[in-house]
């Protein structure tokens, strides 16, 4: 257990109530807080030198956070 | 002092119980969506807390099958909410202009370094980038060619495998290289989601 380790559980629990908890309560805020978790989840991974899960959990975080954003801009352009 | 296993195993239940908490008073389509992504970090924390090789081989199909469900889901929100029309081109941003064909070939150059699937993860998202900046008139059945003649390739590999396994090192480069091609075509097709008539 070392200090990556830790920081990476307590990032985790900070970023799941900054998201489940979001003030103001808009999608973009929720969005951008959503990679708290992932940060803290990033640094769990690191700690136990998960080199390939690590990668490619930044290329799909990025594939749905581009998604997400996507679906927001369809939104506004309708509504 | 409290080992690293127990203790992890608190805080990622603690978080998911949190997290299907907030799903569940949740009544809005779209906050349910970046909802349940919040769910797929948090799960996914458990399965790193094993800390072995194992867990990486678990959570690389468990990444996959988010992206895709993630992909999904999205469509059928906005078929279900009727959001047909499609976006303007309003985002004028300069590194869209000058950056694509740079970072794309660093990006698809380590992809190919790396090799395998997480090589294909990050050609794959240089590609993205480029047919998201550039216009794109792609056509995809040469795309999906690729990709089958790839998957062809990663069985093949398979079966020297098989048969005749003094060859191994020949199947591991035909399988990496293959898995590059078919994940990296899969993935460059998110990048032409933008609308039209293709989407």
């Amino acid at each position: 257990m070392n200090t990556t380790f830790i920081l990476g559980l307590v990032i985790l629990a900070i970023g799941v109530l900054s998201v489940a908890f979001v003030r103001p309560k808009t999608y973009v805020a929720r969005l951008i807080n959503l990679e708290i978790p992932a940060w803290g989840l990033l640094l769990v991974m690191l700690a136990y030198d998960e080199a390939l899960a690590i990668l490619t959990f930044v290329a799909v975080t990025a594939i749905g956070t581009f998604v997400i954003v996507r679906l927001l801009e369809w939104r506004d352009a309708s509504c | 002092m409290i080992p690293a296993y127990p203790l992890g195993l608190l805080v990622a239940f603690a978080s998911a119980g949190i997290a299907f908490f907030a799903l569940m008073r949740e009544t809005d389509g779209l906050h349910r969506l970046l909802l349940t992504d919040l769910i797929e970090v948090v799960t996914l924390a458990f399965i790193a807390l094993v800390g072995t090789d194992l867990a990486e081989a678990l959570i690389l199909p468990g990444l996959v099958v988010g992206a895709s469900e993630l992909i999904a889901l999205s469509e059928i929100y906005r078929i279900k909410e009727g959001y047909t029309r499609p976006p303007a081109d309003s985002l004028q941003i300069e590194v869209m202009e000058s950056a694509p064909a740079i970072l794309a070939a660093i990006l698809v150059v380590y992809g190919i370094v790396l090799s395998g699937f997480s090589g294909g993860a990050v050609a794959g998202l240089g590609v993205i980038f480029y047919f998201l900046c550039r216009d794109h008139n792609e056509r995809f059945e040469l795309i999906e060619t690729a990709s089958g003649y790839s998957w062809v390739l990663w069985i093949i590999a398979f079966f020297v495998f098989m048969i005749f396994p003094e060859y191994w090192f020949f199947a591991v480069m035909l399988a990496g290289s293959a898995i590059l091609v078919k994940v990296m075509a899969k993935m460059s097709l998110i990048g032409t989601m933008r609308g039209g008539p293709n989407a």
